[in-house]
């Protein structure tokens, strides 16, 4: 008893210690984007929060003026928002269809097609990247929506995921379907997407995520300030910063970051739930 | 209600091997057709063409007279149930049931209206919301049974549906779908390994192996003239015994390996090597004739109300299992004298093993 208490005082203090450690760096920017500027630059980042955060966070959310001029806070956190969704959405319905469509129809080169797709999970974006923006540019998809998110939606990771997946889905329940006559597209639409509510759940998660960090490509294929998402946001704050010769605007760059951290987190937080719930409750 | 034909049904797989060899059958209407074999024998194969999940490489099967060699599974007017129940996880159980009407486009109504019926059959009345995870083995083939029926199809396909069931309940089991089938009298073709669930269910027993139909007749036909040493030993419960032999001279008894001699009645060549069978039950202790056979007790197994010996024989120690009703206690290595009436005693080739 003695030792194992020991033991759990030494694992907690070893966690507790990392989570400061982790949870530090967020605080720091939560807290420092509280105070004025003036503040700030003169006494550096701080630990306790002060008395400006509906100054600093309402003008960055809804003031034009705040940012480099020409959008709000608002705004970039809409189109991130389209695009984290665009891009996850996108990204489960995609690979779904082409996982059924290799695990489930016997056609020619299925395997290699299989293979070919896997492949490209070596290939990151940043290697096709100049290719991908001539496509976009010709197809005059830039400054779009749609030229933001189509050019990513194709996952060899979500396709390798689902694959996995329906291998594991038992035969009967298809000759089950068959059965009851239900064709491909009943049988996907009744059985196999609802069976895959979890791997959607957990697809869709780590798309969002990904889809909401993106960085590179936003940056080369919106020139328009108003198609800006959240994280360019940042770094253009910071670029209109030092313009001008004024104090820079620390507090405001914060709160962008703070703002841009929260809807993964909740994201993760929410379908977090229905995950596990799905790992609980599925049975196959 | 409809009858079943299968006429020279051969199945060949792509890379080239032959899973079953040319079988004919004709299942009556309202019959009850248990297919029986070893694993691997072609049965369960035999039983997924029927349903139209594998392909037909020649021969035609029709129900009711109509071919249905290229028609789609759902469209063969057949329902099945499967070994580990098939049901759809997400769906309640009154949903799994209704889904196959609802696709073939019934009225919401007549849907439930069916689902309800068989659920009163079923007696899963009170299960129908739940889902299928909620239930027990026996429920879930219940349910199982119940999508099938809520089809009123010709046919019924039934692949090993016991199979994941525990003892106690598989003889539960296996009285319901025998009391469900004569009820509704639907013709049923059944796959089973297990020789008690074919004997029991069976209107007629296809006795299947390696992708032959080995025997085809009633139940007790088969059991009391089995048609190969294969049926001999796979029907029956322990196995009946072989011991080979040679047919004397005067054709009136057979002489075993070790020069015992065991009378016959039956019209057979002289001088012919034979594979005598002799079940376990038909075997009996006696005092030392000219007709009998001394073996020594190995182990003994006592079921209460009847008891296993298993004993060796002769110089080759060939295996002898002796069933005797009630009691007995034997050592190992007690001499027993054995005797079986001439008549209960099958003869079969040694070269072909067919029956003699």
């Amino acid at each position: 008893m003695y030792q194992s208490k020991w033991r759990s005082l030494t694992n907690h203090i070893i966690l507790i210690l990392g989570s400061l450690f982790m949870i530090m760096p967020v605080w720091i920017a939560f807290a420092s984007s509280t105070h004025t500027r003036e503040f700030l630059f003169q006494n550096g980042l701080q630990f306790m929060p002060g008395g400006h955060f509906f100054d600093n966070y309402g003008k960055i959310l809804f003031d034009q003026s705040a940012t480099k001029g020409r959008v709000t806070a608002l705004q970039m956190l809409f189109n991130s928002m389209v695009l984290g969704l665009g891009f996850a959405i996108g990204k489960v319905i995609i690979s779904m269809m082409a996982a059924y469509a290799i695990v489930y129809f016997r056609f020619r080169l299925a395997m290699p097609l299989f293979w070919v797709i896997f492949a490209t999970l070596l290939l990151p974006l940043e290697v096709r990247i100049v290719p991908s923006y001539e496509v976009v540019a010709k197809l005059g998809l830039l400054n779009s929506y749609t030229g933001l998110i189509l050019p990513l939606i194709a996952s060899a990771t979500g396709t390798f995921f689902f694959r996995q997946f329906y291998r594991s889905v038992p035969d009967e329940l298809l000759e089950a379907a068959r059965l009851d006559g239900a064709g491909p597209w009943r049988f996907f639409i009744d059985i196999l997407v609802p069976l895959s509510v979890t791997m959607i759940a957990a697809i869709f998660i780590i798309m969002f995520v990904v889809g909401w960090n993106q960085y590179l490509w936003p940056l080369l294929m919106t020139t328009d300030d108003q198609l800006y998402t959240i994280v360019i946001g940042i770094k253009q704050v910071y670029n209109s910063l030092y313009e001008g010769g004024q104090i820079p605007q620390f507090p405001k760059a914060f709160a962008l970051t703070i703002m841009a951290s929260i809807p993964p987190v909740l994201v993760v937080v929410i379908f977090q739930r229905m995950f596990i719930r799905g790992l609980v409750e599925t049975e196959k | 209600m409809a009858t079943l034909n299968l006429k020279q049904v051969e199945k060949t797989y792509a890379h080239g091997y032959k899973a079953i060899h040319g079988i004919n059958l004709e299942i009556a209407d309202g019959e009850f057709a248990v297919l029986v074999g070893p694993s691997g024998c072609g049965k369960s194969t035999l039983l997924r063409m029927i349903a139209g999940l594998e392909t037909i490489s020649t021969g035609d099967i029709s129900i009711e007279d109509r071919v249905v060699n290229t028609i789609a599974p759902a469209d063969r007017d057949i329902a099945m149930v499967f070994q580990n129940y098939a049901l759809y996880p997400h769906m309640s159980n009154y949903a799994n049931m209704a889904y196959g009407l609802k696709n073939r486009g019934y009225s919401k109504v007549e849907i439930d209206r069916r689902v309800r019926e068989a659920g009163t059959i079923l007696q899963l009345t009170e299960l129908l919301d739940r889902k299928p995870r909620q239930l027990s083995g026996g429920q879930r083939q219940r349910v199982a049974m119940g999508r099938a029926i809520v089809r009123e199809p010709k046919v019924f396909l039934f692949d090993e549906p016991l199979s994941n069931l525990d003892a106690k309940l598989r003889v539960d089991m296996r009285l319901e779908i025998k009391n469900l089938q004569q009820r509704l009298g639907t013709t049923s073709v059944y796959v089973t390994h297990d020789q008690v669930e074919a004997m029991t269910l069976a209107d007629r027993l296809i006795v299947m192996n390696g992708g032959v139909a080995e025997q085809i007749g009633s139940p007790i036909d088969i059991y009391n003239a089995p048609a190969t040493q294969f049926v001999a030993g796979f029907i029956g419960s322990p196995s009946m015994n072989f011991l080979s032999g040679r047919v004397s001279n005067d054709r009136s008894h057979v002489v075993l390996t070790d020069g015992t001699r065991l009378a016959l009645d039956h019209n057979v060549a002289e001088n012919r090597d034979v594979i005598v069978g002799i079940r376990p039950e038909h075997l009996s202790i006696t005092t030392p004739t000219s007709s009998s056979i001394a073996a020594k007790v190995r182990i003994t197994e006592s079921l209460g109300a009847e008891t296993l010996v298993y004993l060796t024989f002769g110089s080759k120690n060939e295996a002898i299992t002796l069933r005797m009703q009630g009691t007995h206690k034997y050592a190992a290595g007690d001499e027993l004298t054995l005797y079986s009436n001439p008549a209960q005693i099958h003869l079969f080739d040694q070269a072909s093993g067919r029956r003699i």
